[in-house]
């Protein structure tokens, strides 16, 4: 991606509030798509937005969107659209008024443009109705119609989703997705919900503690997390701390060889590995490699979509599989089995610190 | 033997019920029963004589009107100060709150002197307000200024309150759909808050009716229903002094009574509701 290409460029910006500090974050996000930013509670993914969105003031950094520097523009000369974790709607104006909210502040009355955003949400039946008697789900598509009637250059989404139960939240991730594909503007979508970052955005910036950890597209992210706390928002379980000598593992009984070489470090690593990658029984029967141990089944738990199975032994782990492998795989209790840890289920990480 | 650390004797099942309602009905009691005993003391007869009297009826009408004149000034000057209080835009803000709070811990006697002080002939204010024409002692002007200095607390302290309890995300929305902020002042911040708004300015008009301690010594004249009152007490006691007393309580409550609903009704939102 050259700069040209970059809708939004944000390079070096610092944001302080309190004894916390943000930054120095850079980001750039083409037209037409979208960065998830994944993180913890508290690690100033909301505030990145806010400063972006021109609610808090940047203490360094510029912030570029189009070519136009926005660092010392007031929030309504911005041109960026903010969804709000609880919508934000204004409880005295109807959804009507709410979504022709920015066209009054323009003096502009474009009945057809709110119109054709309600039908586009399919809330027009809603468009009487308070902000107070809709559901979660219809508060935020109001709010998406919302902050769309201002034709924004950027939107930035502030987990839209995360107050909603989980029935509405698929469907509403859906409209999210066909949405934001077809805007043809960058889009920052911030949340806590892995599934929800990596099927909304096209890059995935893990960001903690105020700093951007990784940033990567999807598929990338999640196959090759580069520390261990990138590893375990993303999915990736904690096998235990192993030793590394030269390129082979050892952990418990197990002793493999691996690509993570950190830089030819020696000594002590945090082992992760992907629970649902893990091979179990008949599957596991084919390889007899490093990886294949044999362990014992302390417990199933039948939980959907995926069950877990903890295996007792040295390294102890839990795997996810299908619920219908339990039956297949004849997988209970006590049973002992083949298991086989796939080397590409493996990262090894220096210890945190190191 | 073993003491339970904290262990209380629990009250009797309905003991703390009935102390409840026991404390709030001799509160309640102690308010109503004097004015109805006061109430009892005069006919309508008695009434309509009382508001016959000139001297009566334009105390009562002075109280009136200058009331609803420190209502309207507190709310014009407080609602900014409130803004700035509840969004901390203000520097030292709870040095400016105790400022803010200071007339309610001022005897009315005290800031009635002090503001004879700045206001008066030879004072800070009333000095070069003289020169303009403009009088604060024993005028209109010294009436509202007294009223105002102990009343307007209120008047902040509740559109503060109102103000605080608005989501900030709501202001940030607006401005992120374009509205400055101003506009978003004028079409979310102040309608959500105009509740408060109102609150205060009709807890000013009435204690600014209320208002005698301040009032007499910067304004003796005009005479506020208050201050004749007080005069009809001294030179004719206590009988000739109670009708003029309800007729101003029967006026200063329903007044009250009418705005209090009107502040706190929910018709405030309707001028939003119409379809387009």
């Amino acid at each position: 991606m050259t700069l040209a290409d970059d809708a939004l460029l944000v390079q070096g910006v610092t944001t302080r509030a309190g004894s916390f500090e943000l930054g120095p974050i850079d980001l750039d996000v083409a037209s037409g798509r979208v960065l998830s930013i994944l993180g913890p509670s508290g690690a100033g993914k909301t505030m990145l937005l806010e400063t972006i969105a021109g609610f808090r003031a940047a203490v360094a950094g510029s912030i570029r969107l189009f070519g136009r520097e926005l660092g010392q523009l007031p929030p309504e000369s911005r041109a960026v659209g903010f969804v709000f974790q609880d919508a934000a709607l204004f409880p005295h104006l109807s959804v009507r008024k709410n979504v022709g909210f920015a066209l009054r502040a323009r003096g502009e009355r474009s009945h057809e443009r709110v119109d054709e955003l309600l039908g586009r949400f399919a809330i027009t039946h809603l468009a009487e109705r308070s902000p107070r008697s809709l559901s979660g789900g219809e508060r935020q598509r109001v709010a998406l119609a919302r902050a769309l009637a201002a034709r924004p250059e950027l939107l930035l989404l502030d987990e839209p989703l995360s107050a909603l139960d989980r029935p509405t939240r698929d469907d509403l991730r859906t409209v999210l997705q066909e949405l934001l594909c077809g805007l043809g503007i960058p889009a920052i979508h911030v949340t806590h919900d892995r599934d929800e970052a990596l099927e909304i955005g096209d890059q995935v910036a893990v960001v903690v503690a105020g700093q951007v950890r990784q940033m990567a597209s999807s598929d990338e992210i999640v196959a090759k997390p580069e520390d261990d706390t990138c590893a375990r928002l993303l999915g990736w379980s904690e096998l235990g701390v192993g030793s590394l000598d030269r390129d082979i593992l050892v952990l418990g009984d197990l002793a493999v060889p691996t690509s993570d070489s950190l830089d030819r470090w020696n000594g002590p690593v945090s082992v992760f590995y992907r629970p649902e990658a893990v091979l179990l029984g008949a599957d596991a029967v084919g390889s007899r490699g490093p990886t294949h141990f044999r362990a014992t089944v302390d417990r199933v738990l039948p939980t959907t979509p995926l069950a877990r199975v903890t295996l007792g032994g040295r390294p102890a782990l839990t795997v996810l599989l299908l619920p219908r492998d339990l039956g297949r795989l004849g997988l209970r209790a006590g049973i002992t089995v083949d298991v086989e840890l796939p080397p590409d289920s493996l990262r090894v990480f220096r210890p945190t610190g190191a | 033997m073993m003491v339970r650390a904290g262990a209380r004797r629990a009250w009797p099942s309905g003991v703390f019920q009935a102390l409840l309602w026991l404390a709030s009905g001799l509160l309640i009691a102690f308010i109503v029963l004097p004015l109805v005993r006061l109430a009892a003391t005069s006919s309508p007869s008695s009434l309509i004589s009382a508001a016959r009297e000139a001297e009566v009826r334009d105390a009562v009408l002075l109280s009136l009107q200058d009331a609803a004149i420190t209502a309207a000034i507190a709310t014009v000057l407080g609602v900014p100060l409130a803004y700035l209080l509840a969004q901390r835009r203000i520097p030292a803000p709870g040095l400016v709150q105790a400022i803010v709070d200071l007339p309610l811990a001022v005897p009315h006697t005290v800031a009635g002197i002090a503001l004879l002080f700045l206001l008066g002939r030879t004072g800070w204010v009333g000095a070069p307000a003289g020169h303009l024409g403009v009088s604060f002692y024993g005028s209109q002007w010294g009436i509202v200024a007294a009223m105002l200095f102990v009343s307007a607390p209120f008047a902040v302290n509740s559109a503060r309150v109102a103000f605080e309890a608005i989501d900030p995300n709501l202001e940030r929305a607006a401005r992120s759909l374009g509205a400055t902020r101003a506009h978003a002042f004028r079409r979310v911040t102040l309608p959500l808050g105009a509740r408060g708004v109102l609150t205060g300015a009709v807890l000013v008009y009435a204690r600014s009716i209320a208002e005698f301690g301040a009032v007499v010594i910067i304004a003796y004249y005009p005479v506020t229903a208050p201050v004749e009152i007080y005069n009809l007490f001294l030179r004719s006691g206590l009988a000739a002094a109670s009708a003029a007393s309800v007729l101003l309580l029967i006026v200063a409550l329903a007044t009250f009574l009418v705005l209090r609903t009107l502040a706190s009704g929910s018709w405030l939102w309707i001028a939003d509701r119409d379809p387009r």
